[in-house]
């Protein structure tokens, strides 16, 4: 909780915060959580002018209700959904990702997770001209891959290069840069990132697993309480920008044998909705097939563990063809992008 | 919005008292100077000075790159050639500059070979297209042989002094000697995991006073923490830790870091296969996943997990010269669309 200051609310003078020192109380949280009558005779100080500093601190501290109608009508104007470029995978996420909330997705090794990152920040800087910050704490972020995909959309280089000069990259490596990184997005990064271009519609990071998971399974429980703050500055930042936070996620194994997203039961408490990305089931492993399947496995707006099959070549097929059925059957003999 | 002390990087006991006296967000401290937060929280000045310290330096990280001008960047940065030209071609150019690529196999498949025709490969002087770097070898397991580093630098030295043509090249072959190749690659043995990270942690430093570093081998990292290490979840932290060590080294000084990992058996419901080892979490640290193995009587080189190559295998084999193409590579021709050595390879890719 906030420290007591001096000037922090009428009445709260020198004398009285000393006085309240005394008292071993030095937050507003211990002001308010200490029997007032008590601490008055103990700091002799009337009851009266603490009654009243609480009444003040509280009002300053407290959150404000707001009617459901109201709120309601603000999401509409804010909430935008952005669509990822593919179908399929529009339709498993309720036509695309929301502003406003956390979207994980997780998988395993080369099931491309980052593809989809790549291919949701193409499209959002090129068709909706908007910008994108790109945290990249693997090093996987290939500018090239991004190039190829824009080439696929459009044959002008002029947009091209506008689109790639709106997806801004920070490649961070550790837990403390990632935080510093995300506190100064909060903090007018964003705004500085829309200036020039369009507002920021999303941040992603791929992946969140990747700088949390060394500090995980220790004795210590820094790394879990660093994870927190991780996510609630995701939240915050998610809802105060209305920008979509997109993370991405590794798996591990439960004792059954079964894929699970990774980090434990209080990240899963975290994203609003989780997809897990997978080879699809008739591809082999190791195999050069892109296609693969990705399952809904938490949200509040559609039917859980539904599941759609898709193509990671569809951020990089030709201009003809739109069936996206024909030309999955092409590119199923030649070889194939792989994450 | 506020931003809690405990996300700064602070030590354990410096961020304690700092809670105790009080203090929760940042904004709470910047009114005060290190002597006033001395008293304040019963920290010495200096560690109030080094937390004033963090407070200023955190949010003014490097500033983003845009998308394009990371394309400029990779665009300008050159690949390590393998000698073997179409594994180069598939990789658009050879092992590049500034990722983590992991090179995994059974053994005696090449992984090693690899690396040091790779520690080879990058001293090749600018003007035949190479890098005109050093390398960093760290060996975990004692099986680099500097025999085979001679071999293979004496064949490189040969195969560009046949090259040379104008008097550039000529002036530069004049450096480029079995002798250079081997000095300009810095081994180090490492004998278990504790003194490979305590290795990784060193070589920002080193890399920094030798700038020309091109590529950091580590050979294997899977030997050290399979060997000494029997507390699984121990050993996942240690190699996340790696990882992002690695990564950030490669990204941080423009190097190539190539590391080789082992095998493993997975037991599933189809039976067991042969999976690259040290698990899943693992598998998400290399950027570039290269496999080698036995393809029938012919040895195959794959890439299995690339954010921007296609997914590929070709043959290569071994020569007393090094790391090369295959002799005869037959599914380069058009009329065959499936490579032979490896059908069991594409067959999911059947119509």
């Amino acid at each position: 909780m906030v420290l007591l200051r001096e000037g922090m609310c009428p009445g709260l003078d020198r004398e009285l915060l000393r006085g309240l020192r005394g008292a071993d109380i030095r937050t507003v949280e211990g002001l308010v959580s200490s029997d007032i009558e008590e601490l008055a005779q103990k700091c002799s100080v009337s009851y009266k002018a603490l009654f009243a500093i609480r009444r003040v601190l509280l009002a300053q501290h407290a959150a404000f209700p707001v009617s459901g109608a109201d709120l309601y009508e603000e999401l509409l104007s804010s909430t935008a959904i952005l669509s990822t470029g593919n179908p399929s995978l529009d339709k498993l996420l309720d036509s695309g990702v929301y502003t406003g909330e956390i979207t994980e997705l997780s998988g395993g090794p080369g099931s491309g997770k980052s593809q989809v990152c790549f291919g949701l920040a193409v499209n959002i800087s090129h068709h909706l001209k908007q910008s994108v910050i790109y945290i990249d704490t693997t090093g996987g972020m290939t500018a090239s891959r991004l190039l190829q995909m824009l080439q696929t959309e459009t044959s002008n280089t002029q947009e091209q290069m506008e689109a790639l000069q709106r997806i801004h990259v920070f490649r961070l490596f550790d837990v403390h840069a990632l935080l510093d990184c995300l506190y100064d997005l909060c903090g007018g990064g964003l705004q500085r990132a829309s200036v020039g271009g369009g507002s920021v519609k999303a941040v992603v990071v791929d992946s969140v697993s990747a700088v949390i998971s060394p500090l995980l399974g220790g004795k210590q429980n820094e790394g879990m309480s660093l994870m927190i703050q991780v996510a609630a500055v995701l939240k915050t930042m998610a809802k105060d920008f209305s920008v979509a936070a997109v993370v991405t996620n590794h798996v591990t194994r439960s004792s059954g044998g079964e894929v699970q997203p990774a980090l434990g039961a209080s990240w899963s408490h975290i994203p609003r909705t989780r997809v897990l990305l997978q080879p699809a089931p008739s591809a082999r492993p190791f195999s050069c097939c892109s296609l693969r399947s990705a399952t809904l496995i938490k949200s509040s707006r559609q039917p859980c563990d539904i599941r759609e099959d898709f193509d990671l070549q569809w951020w990089s097929r030709g201009e003809e063809g739109p069936s996206g059925k024909r030309k999955l059957d092409e590119t199923h003999d030649e070889s194939s992008l792989v994450l | 919005m506020l931003r809690p002390l405990s996300s700064l990087s602070l030590s354990p006991g410096v961020r304690l008292k700092l809670l105790r006296a009080g203090f929760q967000f940042t904004a709470e401290l910047q009114s005060f100077s290190p002597e006033e937060l001395a008293e304040e929280a019963g920290v010495s000045q200096q560690e109030a000075q080094e937390v004033l310290e963090a407070l200023g330096s955190s949010g003014g990280g490097a500033p983003p790159l845009t998308a394009l001008e990371l394309l400029q960047k990779e665009e300008q940065s050159r690949s390590i050639v393998t000698f073997c030209s179409r594994l180069d071609e598939r990789l658009h150019g050879g092992i590049p500059v500034g990722k983590l690529t992991e090179v995994c196999g059974a053994p005696g498949t090449g992984k090693t070979q690899l690396c040091l025709q790779a520690a080879v490969d990058v001293q090749v002087p600018q003007c035949f297209g190479g890098l005109g770097g050093q390398a960093v070898v760290m060996d975990t397991e004692g099986g680099v042989l500097l025999q085979r580093l001679d071999d293979m630098a004496t064949a490189a030295v040969r195969h560009c002094s046949l090259l040379a043509s104008d008097e550039e090249q000529r002036v530069a072959m004049a450096t480029f000697t079995v002798r250079s190749v081997l000095e300009n690659v810095f081994l180090v043995r490492c004998h278990d995991y504790t003194e490979l990270l305590a290795e990784v942690r060193l070589l920002p430093g080193f890399l920094r006073e030798r700038p020309g570093v091109r590529l950091v081998v580590v050979d294997s990292v899977a030997f050290p923490f399979r060997l000494h290490l029997d507390d699984p979840p121990h050993r996942t932290r240690l190699l996340q830790g790696l990882a992002q060590q690695l990564v950030a080294v490669a990204t941080g000084h423009d190097v190539a870091v190539v590391v080789t990992n082992h095998m493993t058996t997975r037991l599933g419901p189809g039976g067991s296969r042969l999976v690259p080892a040290l698990g899943d979490s693992w598998g998400h640290a290399p950027n570039i996943r290269l496999l080698l193995k036995w393809a029938g009587p012919r040895r195959a080189a794959a890439i299995f997990k690339s954010p921007s190559h296609l997914s590929a295998s070709v043959h290569f084999q071994i020569t007393s010269d090094g790391f090369r193409d295959a002799e005869e590579e037959p599914d380069d021709q058009p009329q065959s669309k499936r490579p032979r050595g490896h059908a069991h390879q594409s067959a999911s890719g059947a119509p």
